[in-house]
């Protein structure tokens, strides 16, 4: 009986063939048409020119999207077993920015390999992800309502978030917070204790303020009351919205957005492009690129559903809600619902870290989907 | 099943309990995260249609702030009666410094000096620490300078989009168009009087003047400032027909567009706003006075054989001949003595009805806000009234001179003088002051003038050129002065039919070698005259006509008086007398003045045929001339209008 249950816990691999049609294609192809958006979008965004945005894009999706299916036909039991290890390597990195990187942009949140420079705080984004996961899979759901065992999961939390702050970087702490709240939600911490996490943020957010830089203070003063400094930090918002409505119902077409094309959006190709969409391809353009994330939200849900180990949907639920929050950010941004935060439109805006961090996500996603049914005893050790 | 086996059996049971729970409080989480995504797409939704589709004015709407912040509605062009542009707008941009972006002041305005070499460097900088959020540094740049600020990069510069007011003819028609201050309000000429009009942006103003006409007028006067080394100048072109002013010139000029500040002497209309002395031209509404009024008639006769002596006073002739002269030779000489003589004949009470009629004792009404006001005597006597005849004393706006003069010349109608084009066909009111009978001869009195007298210089050949030379000598601290003159010549062309006036006036000429040290207006101002109208008439669609004088010139018929006969019949009037001779009792006047004139002639016709008015009689009068001076002088003791139409 023993040795049966044990067989049953311990599963033999499955095998390559079965593996790669069990990844979820319908997603694999979303993944690509939402990229191929992009590439049109940067194409169009440097005046009907591959350089210096558009080629690049496609030579790192194409690495990225190898990268992604041989990711996710790789036992998500690795994960498990490493999950920590992976959180630390990206703190140590995120470290090291603190104290070798370089300045991009105002902000110091780059490592330089010589060939490649990459941000470690999007790594983090799924790192976080991982390490959340693994830790409730080895929490019994019973002992969720115990505070103290919420302590470790929220230190994980919060160490990368202070460090990512002080890059000083509000957009990817706001995410990997918020992120990592919600992968607590998922995992069943009880109600109550969020509802104790909010009351120590709102009395903490006064002391908070304190320690963001003017630039940041003043992004949030400025969403509350954008008019009050048009040619100031408020010009992206205006100007974005401008160009939101210029585009109308169909859009002025392809390559004929004025706003964007006569650079009246500074650096559109990163974070403001949903703007060089929505004004050359109007409202349609933007609903659909919307329908493309909302498809790709649904299929992560499912996957995370049909999962039946903690840890694979955790993983499922981490990397969607991940996901969710960029492009929900993104494009709320942009719009002027939320303050100007810089976080990219995920698989569209021009930047090699975030896509290559989101298409790892996804990796996972969908590996998790081709394991869905590995079972995975609650210690781990198998 | 052994003891072992139902606990782990229990334990198996128990770990499936609990994956279970797990999995659906897992779920439901899910599910639950799910729906708050499901409501963040939504909102994202809502918010795209929102402003793609619903809302892109609104959002718009803050863009139009900013426009209408930065640039004023365009103020309207002024164009000329051809349409040309004679004042348009330029864009331009004016830099303002918001003192709270700026960093380092001191260092800013250095940099900005180097842009701006005119600016004082601690001036700028006192602007750029001030308080408040707004300080002018520097109105209307250029696009060159515009893109040297920028490109010194200095935080807190910015620039505003302004328009700039620029008349595209320079200092041609400078004083008629008038200025605008930096922020675009008129403050003189045209754009003041019209400046509500024009602000609003909405209807372009069409000026009555001819750009090509007030150029040949420009460059006349001033190739005649220069020949004859005069302060200044003013001249005139004006149809006399419906009141429009074809050329206005006032010198010293300004340049509208580059003079910083315009000089107060610059800056002064001497057309509209200089109150002169005119001198001689004068005389021709006092003739055209005693013509209608019936005190004197072509064939009369003056005595200017002597200076009139009048308390302190002494009139002298500067053409004398020593003799009795006929009316036209009045003229024709420029006889001051006649003048006088003539003037006193009519009396101060038709004098001032006269010349109040042809607008030279009220302001003229013109659309432009520098207007000067006549300077008249304060008190009306008889000296007063001889030196009004030839035009001392009496202080008008070469407008109000030129208003007159077109008034006796076109047929006895004046219409007020305009500066706005008007309508073709547009009815033309205009005013009867003198009958087309007297406008004839005084038509006939100019042409003479130019054929033969003072102002043969003005003659163009072809046009028949009539007018009048004026030199006035100039008053300062109430002397006249000999060697300062105001030197004019009002011309009418062609006199027949007159269509234009041109008036000219140099403000004191220096004589040359060429007018053997004449300044006088018929030896400075005549010959600006003439080559204005030959180059001018063409363009104003008149050709030179090759047939001989087409108006006939005045007779003149010098009688041979008897010396001891010469009475001063001015001297022998009283009124008092008359009026007792008479029998004339202002109670028994009844009526308008027309019947009043009718019944005071009548009754002193009727004591001349009785004989007791004989002792007034004098071979220098008509029977007619004679009743007509003593009635009015009777009438004017009595203090009522002598004068009626």
């Amino acid at each position: 009986m023993i040795q049966s249950s044990d067989n049953a816990l311990n599963q033999p691999d499955l095998n390559f063939r079965t593996k790669f049609f069990g990844i979820n294609w319908a997603f694999v192809f979303i993944v690509c048409a939402i990229a191929s958006i992009g590439f049109a979008l940067l194409f169009s965004a440097s005046n009907g020119d591959l350089e210096p945005w558009a080629r690049p894009q496609m030579v790192r999706f194409s690495v990225g999207l190898i990268g992604m299916l041989t990711i996710a036909m790789v036992d998500i039991r690795l994960w498990l077993r490493n999950a920590y290890l992976i959180y630390f390597i990206t703190l140590v990195l995120l470290l090291a920015v603190e104290f070798a990187g370089f300045v991009g942009m105002g902000a110091q949140r780059w490592i330089d390999l010589g060939y490649i420079s990459f941000q470690p705080s999007e790594i983090m984004k799924i790192a976080l992800v991982i390490a959340l996961a693994r830790y409730f899979h080895a929490t019994s759901i019973d002992d969720l309502g115990k505070l103290h065992l919420t302590f470790v999961p929220l230190l994980i939390i919060a160490i990368p978030s202070i460090l990512i702050l002080r890059q000083p970087d509000l957009g990817t702490t706001l995410m990997i917070g918020v992120a990592g709240v919600l992968i607590l939600f998922l995992a069943g911490v009880r109600i109550w204790i969020f509802n104790l996490i909010g009351v120590c943020v709102l009395l903490a957010a006064p002391v908070g303020w304190q320690f963001l830089h003017e630039y940041q203070k003043t992004r949030i003063l400025t969403f509350l009351k954008p008019e009050t400094d048009p040619l100031g930090a408020g010009y992206h918002i205006i100007q974005s919205k401008i160009a939101l409505g210029s585009g109308g119902f169909s859009g002025k077409g392809f390559m004929q957005g004025p706003q964007s094309h006569l650079h009246f959006l500074p650096e559109m190709q990163t974070d403001f492009i949903f703007t060089l969409l929505a004004e050359e391809f109007g409202f349609i353009g933007g609903i659909g690129l919307i329908a493309l994330y909302c498809l790709l939200l649904v299929i992560g849900v499912i996957i995370s559903l049909r999962a039946r180990s903690q840890f694979a949907r955790l993983l499922a639920g981490g990397v969607t809600i991940t996901f969710f929050l960029y492009v929900f950010i993104n494009i709320a941004m942009v719009m002027g619902l939320v303050p100007v935060v810089g976080v990219p439109l995920p698989l569209i805006s021009y930047g090699g870290t975030a896509m290559m961090t989101l298409l790892f996500g996804f990796g996972l996603l969908l590996g998790v989907n081709v394991h869905r049914d590995v079972v995975i005893p609650r210690l781990g050790d198998t | 099943m052994s003891q072992f086996e139902k606990h782990f059996n229990s334990g198996v049971q128990r770990l499936e309990d609990l994956r279970k729970k797990s999995l659906d409080v897992g779920r439901n989480r899910l599910l639950v995260a799910s729906a708050v995504f499901f409501m963040g797409f939504l909102a994202v939704g809502i918010r795209l249609v929102d402003l793609t589709i619903f809302s892109g004015e609104r959002d718009l709407r803050f863009i139009n702030e900013l426009e209408s912040d930065s640039g004023q509605v365009a103020r309207a062009n002024i164009l000329d009666r051809n349409g040309i542009v004679l004042a348009t707008n330029l864009p331009t941009a004016s830099l303002y410094v918001d003192p709270a972006m700026v960093m380092d002041a001191k260092d800013a305005a250095e940099k900005l000096v180097t842009v701006f070499p005119n600016m004082d460097e601690t001036v700028i900088e006192r602007k750029m620490t001030g308080k408040g959020r707004f300080v002018w540094l520097k109105r209307n740049l250029s696009p060159d300078q515009q893109y040297r600020v920028n490109r010194l990069g200095i935080p807190g510069l910015r620039f505003q989009r302004e328009e700039k007011r620029v008349q595209p003819h320079g200092r041609l028609a400078a004083h008629v168009i008038g200025l605008t201050d930096i922020d675009g309000y008129g403050i003189s000429g045209i754009e003041r009087y019209y400046d509500r009009n024009l602000k609003s942006g909405q209807s372009t103003i069409r000026l009555s003047l001819d750009i090509r006409i007030q150029d040949i007028l420009h460059k006349e006067l001033t190739s005649g400032i220069s020949a004859f080394r005069a302060i200044g100048a003013a001249g005139l072109v004006m149809d006399v027909r419906n009141g429009e002013v074809i050329a206005m010139v006032s010198l010293p000029d300004f340049d509208p567009n580059n003079d910083r500040k315009v000089h107060t002497n610059a800056a002064f209309n001497r057309v509209a706003k200089g109150v002169y002395e005119m001198g001689s031209t004068f005389k021709l509404f006092t003739v055209a006075m005693a013509l209608d009024s019936g005190v004197t008639t072509m064939k009369s006769n003056y005595d200017a054989s002597s200076p009139i002596k009048i308390s302190r006073f002494t009139i002298n002739d500067f053409h004398a001949q020593n003799r009795w002269l006929s009316l036209p030779e009045i003229i024709l000489y420029s006889s001051n003595i006649g003048a006088a003589k003539i003037a006193l004949d009519a009396g101060g009470a038709v004098q001032r009805e006269y010349l109040s009629r042809f607008g030279l004792l009220n302001p003229t009404s013109i659309e432009l806000p520098e207007i000067g006001r006549p300077l008249k005597p304060s008190s009306w006597r008889d000296i007063n009234i001889m030196t009004i005849a030839y035009g001392h004393g009496l202080a008008v706006t070469p407008m109000q001179l030129a208003g007159g003069i077109s008034g006796l010349v076109n047929n006895g109608i004046k219409v007020t003088p305009t500066l706005i084009k008007k309508a073709p066909g547009a009815q033309i009111k205009g005013e009867r002051v003198v009958t087309s009978e007297t406008s004839q001869k005084i038509r006939q009195l100019m042409r003479l003038v130019v054929a033969k007298g003072t102002g043969r210089k003005a003659e163009a050949p072809g046009y028949f050129v009539g007018g009048k030379t004026g030199t006035a000598q100039k008053q300062f601290g109430g002397k006249y002065v000999k060697k300062a003159n105001l030197s004019s010549f009002v011309g009418v062309f062609p006199i027949h039919e007159p269509r234009y006036l041109v008036l000219v006036i140099l403000d004191e000429p220096q004589g040359n070698k060429a007018t053997y040290g004449y300044s006088t207006g018929g030896w400075v101002s005549a010959p600006i005259v003439k080559r204005v109208v030959q180059v001018a008439a063409p363009i104003l669609g008149l050709a030179p006509s090759i047939s001989g004088d087409v108006i006939t010139l005045p007779t003149i018929e010098i009688q041979k008086v008897d010396k001891n006969k010469r009475k001063e019949v001015i001297q022998k009037i009283s009124a008092r007398s008359v009026m007792k001779k008479g029998d004339i009792k202002s109670r028994n006047l009844k009526g308008n003045s027309e019947n009043r004139v009718e019944e005071v002639t009548e009754n002193t016709r009727k004591l001349y045929k009785k004989g007791s008015l004989k002792a007034l009689s004098s071979s220098a009068y008509s029977e007619d001339t004679l009743i007509n001076i003593i009635a009015r002088r009777s009438l004017e003791a009595m203090g009522r209008s002598a004068i009626t139409y």
